[in-house]
């Protein structure tokens, strides 16, 4: 048999140009899933006809379903913090309604925050965000977070630099922005995207709304008294939460002071206005999933929902910038407090396990897109 | 001598000044800011509201009792402010409402005709005072009073923001 040259540097190197060749389909084919696997064109966000059309999507970042891909990408994305180890989804977590279960959270210098990690639902009719309201659009919230030493504590600059060593991202920014340059705005931009398609709307709450569910004896009276306001005189219970809880989304965008301090360390929107008035003053937060997103408040002082109720029922401070709508409530005639008697507190909170949403929290398109990649792996691995 | 007395004078000054400036109070004083489709936007302190005719209006409150408030006109806050009422309020014009914002970003809107006294005669009032007395903190220190409106929904407290839109 005859031997040419090239044969023998075939043979010679044959483990070598096999693994050449093998590493060359396997890019390829990795190319072309990413390549066939994302859906182009505008994004359609679906919500029930009460929640109404308030919504808040910038002109100059309409949502798309590229730059939702790219979106989800991003926010669970490690290569945005300084060390490599944390995500925007490291204190927003899926299975926690996208918080984290801790009072403040650990930044890349094991500092903490200063305030409570908020969940994210719906934030698609929000128009200011953070517990002081200080952003006006989810693109200039995004920012924040990842940039704050604090908190994911790498700059925009370098964060561009990362992504752009990467073999994937470059030609998802084009996909989704037309060329393959990575700003930081463009990331900011395509986080909101996603961040905007993370609609829940099926509670057992929601489906009572359409008449598709019955609740129990025990939930309805915790709805009366989370929708009533207190009447002694006219012999109506109430707590009086859907004041500033109520609709459709649980949610209505104010903030107050709820009483949790007379002297409040953190003084919340005072320290941007210097105003008294906002004292103190927070944002009165989405109820929605509200059973899986404790510790609660700014401060994550309270562990437990009862704790929550026993405060509004019971414990209010008095100061000057206490919330109009909390003095004076009772159910009893002449009363200062709520006073709510322990079986109601159980309604009440009977009625808040209702607004959790176990589709929203299990929806595998808000989920890790690297865990699912995984898992698509492992199951065809198996079959 | 002399030259080290005014030194040290100048030196404590200069704490003195820093401390006090320091020990001052942060707090700001409430405004209320007038926008949108306006020729000359207002940002009113309470002192500012003097300057207006003063008026009163009586109404219930949410404890079922009669409240004296009193305060200024809304349309002549506006009237101010150069926007399209009396004989400018016709055409595109009626398709004109006011969004009413609060501190607390409760929100509310009036038709601008519902504020015009060539079309009606209820009062409107940005009020600074109830029963001679200035608002409470949580409620003031300007608050909207709208007469005989039947629910107090509208009787927006801690307003901050008035901004005249046109409907889209």
């Amino acid at each position: 048999m005859k031997i040419n040259k090239y044969n023998i540097v075939f043979i010679r190197h044959k483990g070598f140009v096999i693994l050449v060749l093998l590493l060359l389909i396997t890019a390829l084919s990795a190319w072309t899933t990413i390549r066939d696997a994302i859906e182009t064109g505008p994004y359609q966000l679906v919500y029930p006809a009460n929640f109404g059309n308030r919504i808040n999507v910038p002109d100059d970042n309409p949502t798309t379903k590229q730059g939702v891909y790219l979106g989800r990408l991003l926010f669970y994305e490690k290569k945005l913090s300084a060390n490599n180890t944390l995500s925007c989804a490291s204190c927003h977590q899926q299975d926690k309604a996208f918080t984290d279960g801790k009072a403040l959270s650990e930044g890349v210098d094991q500092v903490l925050t200063a305030r409570n990690s908020m969940s994210l639902a719906n934030l698609l009719w929000t128009r200011k965000f953070f517990w002081d309201g200080r952003a006006g659009s989810l693109e200039d919230q995004a920012i924040t977070p990842m940039i704050n030493p604090h908190e994911m504590g790498q700059s925009l600059d370098v964060s561009v630099k990362k992504l752009s060593n990467t073999a994937t991202y470059p030609a998802l920014f084009k996909l989704v922005y037309g060329n393959e340059t990575i700003t930081g705005d463009r990331i900011c931009k395509a986080i909101s995207q996603f961040e905007r398609t993370l609609i829940s709307c099926n509670s057992r709450y929601d489906q009572y709304l359409k008449n598709a569910y019955l609740p129990t004896r025990q939930e309805l009276n915790g709805m009366n008294l989370f929708m009533n306001g207190p009447n002694p005189e006219k012999g109506i219970r109430g707590a009086n939460c859907a004041h500033c809880h109520g609709g459709p989304k649980t949610y209505n965008e104010l903030f107050h002071n709820n009483g949790l301090d007379s002297i409040p360390k953190d003084v919340g929107i005072e320290s941007l206005t210097g105003l008294a008035a906002d004292r103190g003053r927070f944002k009165v937060p989405t109820l929605r999933n509200i059973a899986l997103t404790s510790p609660y408040m700014h401060d994550g002082r309270f562990k437990t929902l009862e704790e929550v109720v026993d405060h509004y029922s019971d414990h209010l401070k008095e100061s000057e910038a206490l919330s109009t709508f909390l003095r004076g409530e009772s159910n009893d005639i002449g009363g200062k407090t709520l006073h709510l008697r322990p079986d109601e507190k159980k309604d009440i909170i009977a009625f808040l396990n209702m607004l959790t949403d176990s589709t929203f929290i299990n929806d595998p398109r808000f989920s890790d897109p690297n865990k699912t990649i995984a898992l698509k792996k492992s199951k065809s691995n198996s079959k | 001598m002399k030259k080290y007395t005014f030194i040290i004078i100048a030196l404590f000054a200069f704490f003195i000044n820093a401390y006090l400036t320091k020990a001052q109070p942060t707090t700001k004083d409430a405004s209320v800011k007038v926008t949108g489709e306006v020729t000359l936007p207002l940002d009113l302190k309470l002192a500012d509201l003097q300057q207006f005719k003063q008026t009163e209006v009586t109404r219930k409150d949410r404890d079922g009792k009669d409240h004296t408030y009193s305060g200024v006109i809304l349309s002549e806050i506006l009237q101010k402010a150069g926007v399209t009422l009396g004989k400018d309020l016709r055409g595109e014009n009626l398709t004109k409402f006011v969004q009413v914002t609060a501190s607390d970003g409760y929100q509310v809107v009036f038709a601008l005709a519902e504020l015009d006294k060539d079309f009606t005669d209820r009062m409107i009032i940005l009020a600074d005072k109830v029963d001679g007395k200035p608002l409470l903190p949580a409620d003031g220190p300007f608050r909207i009073i709208v007469q005989d409106e039947k629910k107090p929904a509208r009787c927006i407290k801690q307003v901050s923001g008035i901004k005249v839109q046109f409907a889209k």
